[in-house]
């Protein structure tokens, strides 16, 4: 089942469109990283999830139910967390925990175990009665995540969580998501390419107003493979025999050694690396390792939004 | 119901935290007990401050001096603070992006407008009490064989403004962002009312009646039955602000 | 004013006393334990809130007092 379908969603601010027929699926139980540029769009397309933005055509469903702007039902599905969480500077994370809990309509009893569950997930069980107003940014955005997930959302939506946090803050913030990962969907918009390699499952690159790209990040990576192949041998003699082989000398592959390690790139899309194998097998040569490359994430999103 | 209660809580530990509740106490209490004092005091200021061949002699002071200071000072200072320390009624959770959150949790943004108006409405009520218990009961002391008519009747009057003030403030807060684009257009809504106090005709349908009929209603010169239109025209502006602002508020992109 | 008029406006003057100095000495701690302001320097609310009565407070608690 997916948690959230968009359907042809256009924005433009003034002369600016920001999104052109935008289309995204996210399924139940997965960690999807959203990623663009700075300015590519991603909040907006959050705001207009969470009817805090209105699109100017196309439809968005949350579990099933329309999104329509102005109204905010299907909001209680979902688990928000903005880039730069602001609370209440005045009350302390009990109290803030509390007042949330009680607009999402859940029990006296349930908020407080809830809470106190919580505020222990992200850290924060020594500060539970410190005013909010003397938190740190790690601290807030701790909270945030720890207000997101109260009312057990089907759906938890991270507006560039780790952006302005240092590596510390970072990590602690992925660790705690992941540690939410079976509970609930997320989607977690994001510019910082290894935190969606360390925690995402599905990836989806918003560019030019449209998803590029979206998949999971094996199926991605199967699609932008280029049939690469790193051979290490335990010797630069074994490495130049198998270098030499006439049966690689073909315009479709590319050979490449240094020293001992040999890169084969296989334009020809009906050889495959058990052809390398067999050949390896034929002339009794043994490599030490045989890797097929991935292609980086990075290298990915460059040609993506190149 | 819950939802209205949960942000209506919010919304008084916000007055209490933020000195506004305080504040709004002590301004009126002082106004309360300083009413009377004036009135009481203002001869005899005037015959120290009177030197020599100029004396200014006023008439000895009476209850009806104690009640001008009070409708004269709760109408402008008093209005003046509660509608500065209001002013900032949405901006204040607009340029910190604190409701959005709220927002996502559920909570509409009707809720949103009702609760704050009915608990800035709240803290009126209980400030224009106290400050007129207080005037009340020191007038008595020092004035106690003087007659007021239509006192209470004239005070719902005062009261009755103030919720038309907060209503237009709140309005007016949906239309800006910033707490003084929200307090000039509230204030400019209320010269208009005094601008157009100046046609005779239209004086007993126009709100601003009600803070200046007063002193006519107890000196039982202006009958009681000549400000219900005024008063009931208020209530009409009231809701029609609410429900614009909430039809403004809903359209907003936050 | 001698002292028999003086006693006559007692019951006035404690709870305006009280009442100007409550309002006073919060606005003092607050300016005190939060040292951020939209504008001016501490020396500048101290002063202000200590010597305008009523007033002075008033203006630190709208205006004056920084973002949380």
């Amino acid at each position: 089942m997916n948690i959230l379908e968009i359907n042809q969603l256009y924005k433009r601010f003034g002369d600016h469109e920001v999104l052109k027929g935008l289309d995204m699926v996210v399924p139940e139980h997965s960690i999807f990283g959203f990623i663009g540029k700075n300015g590519a769009g991603k909040t907006t397309t959050i705001k207009i999830i969470l009817g805090l933005l209105k699109a100017d055509s196309g439809s968005i469903t949350v579990c099933g139910e329309k999104v329509s702007y102005g109204e905010t039902k299907t909001n209680r599905y979902i688990g928000f967390l903005p880039d730069i969480p602001e609370f209440y500077g005045y009350m302390n994370p009990m109290e803030y925990l509390n007042l949330c809990g009680e607009i999402t309509g859940l029990s006296k009893d349930k908020i407080k175990a809830k809470s106190e569950e919580l505020l222990e997930l992200v850290g924060l069980k020594n500060d539970k009665k410190k005013k909010i107003r003397g938190f740190s940014r790690g601290m807030k955005q701790r909270l945030g995540i720890a207000q997101a997930l109260l009312n057990e959302p089907k759906l938890l939506i991270c507006d560039e969580p780790t952006s302005a946090l240092d590596p510390i803050g970072r990590k602690e913030i992925l660790d705690i998501l992941l540690a939410a990962k079976g509970k609930t969907t997320i989607i977690f918009s994001t510019h910082i390419l290894a935190d969606v390699e360390r925690i995402c499952d599905y990836v989806g690159v918003l560019h030019d107003g449209k998803l590029a790209l979206s998949g999971t990040l094996s199926e991605i990576r199967g699609i932008y493979r280029h049939n690469e192949y790193m051979l290490e041998f335990n010797s630069e003699t074994d490495a130049a025999i198998f270098e030499m082989l006439k049966e690689l000398k073909q315009p479709s592959i590319q050979i490449e050694r240094r020293r001992n390690t040999v890169k084969v790139r296989l334009a020809d899309p009906n050889l495959d690396g058990s052809f390398l194998l067999k050949i390896l097998a034929q002339k009794h040569l043994v490599p030490l390792k045989f890797n097929v490359l991935e292609p980086s994430l990075e290298s990915l999103f460059i040609e993506v939004v190149k | 119901m819950n939802r209205y209660l949960a942000f209506f809580k919010k919304e008084i530990i916000e007055y209490i935290r933020t000195y506004k509740l305080l504040i709004m106490l002590i301004v009126f209490a002082i106004f309360g007990i300083t009413n009377p004092l004036i009135a009481k005091l203002l001869p005899e200021i005037m015959k120290n401050l009177a030197t020599d061949g100029f004396v200014i002699t006023l008439p000895d002071p009476t209850a009806y001096d104690a009640w001008t200071q009070f409708f004269k000072n709760a109408t402008q200072m008093g209005f003046i603070v509660t509608l500065i320390l209001f002013s900032g009624v949405l901006s204040s959770e607009y340029s910190k992006g604190t409701l959005i959150n709220l927002l996502t949790k559920g909570l509409s943004r009707t809720t949103v407008i009702l609760t704050k108006y009915f608990s800035m409405v709240l803290v009126w009520t209980i400030c224009i009490i106290l400050c007129f218990i207080l005037t009340y009961g020191y007038t008595v002391y020092l004035f106690p064989n003087d007659i007021t008519y239509n006192l209470l009747f004239s005070v719902f009057c005062l009261w009755m403004f103030g919720l038309l003030l907060l209503a237009i403030l709140m309005f007016s807060a949906t239309l800006t962002k910033s707490s003084y684009g929200c307090l000039l257009i509230t204030g400019i809504i209320v010269v208009f009312f005094m601008i157009i106090d100046i046609i005779p005709s239209i004086h007993k349908y126009n709100p601003i009646s009600l803070v200046t009929d007063n002193m006519g209603l107890i000196m039982n010169s202006i009958k009681v039955s000549s400000l219900y239109l005024a008063n009931l025209i208020s209530v009409l502006l009231s809701i029609i602000s609410l429900i614009l602002s909430i039809v403004v508020f809903r359209k907003k992109q936050l | 004013m001698d002292f028999q008029t003086l006693k006559e406006y007692l019951p006035f003057l404690i709870p305006l006393i009280i009442l100007e100095n409550s309002l006073s000495i919060t606005a003092l701690v607050h300016v005190l334990r939060h040292p951020h302001y939209r504008f001016g320097s501490k020396v500048m609310w101290i002063l202000i809130v200590l010597f305008i009565q009523i007033i002075g407070p008033i203006l630190y608690f709208t205006i004056g007092r920084g973002e949380e």
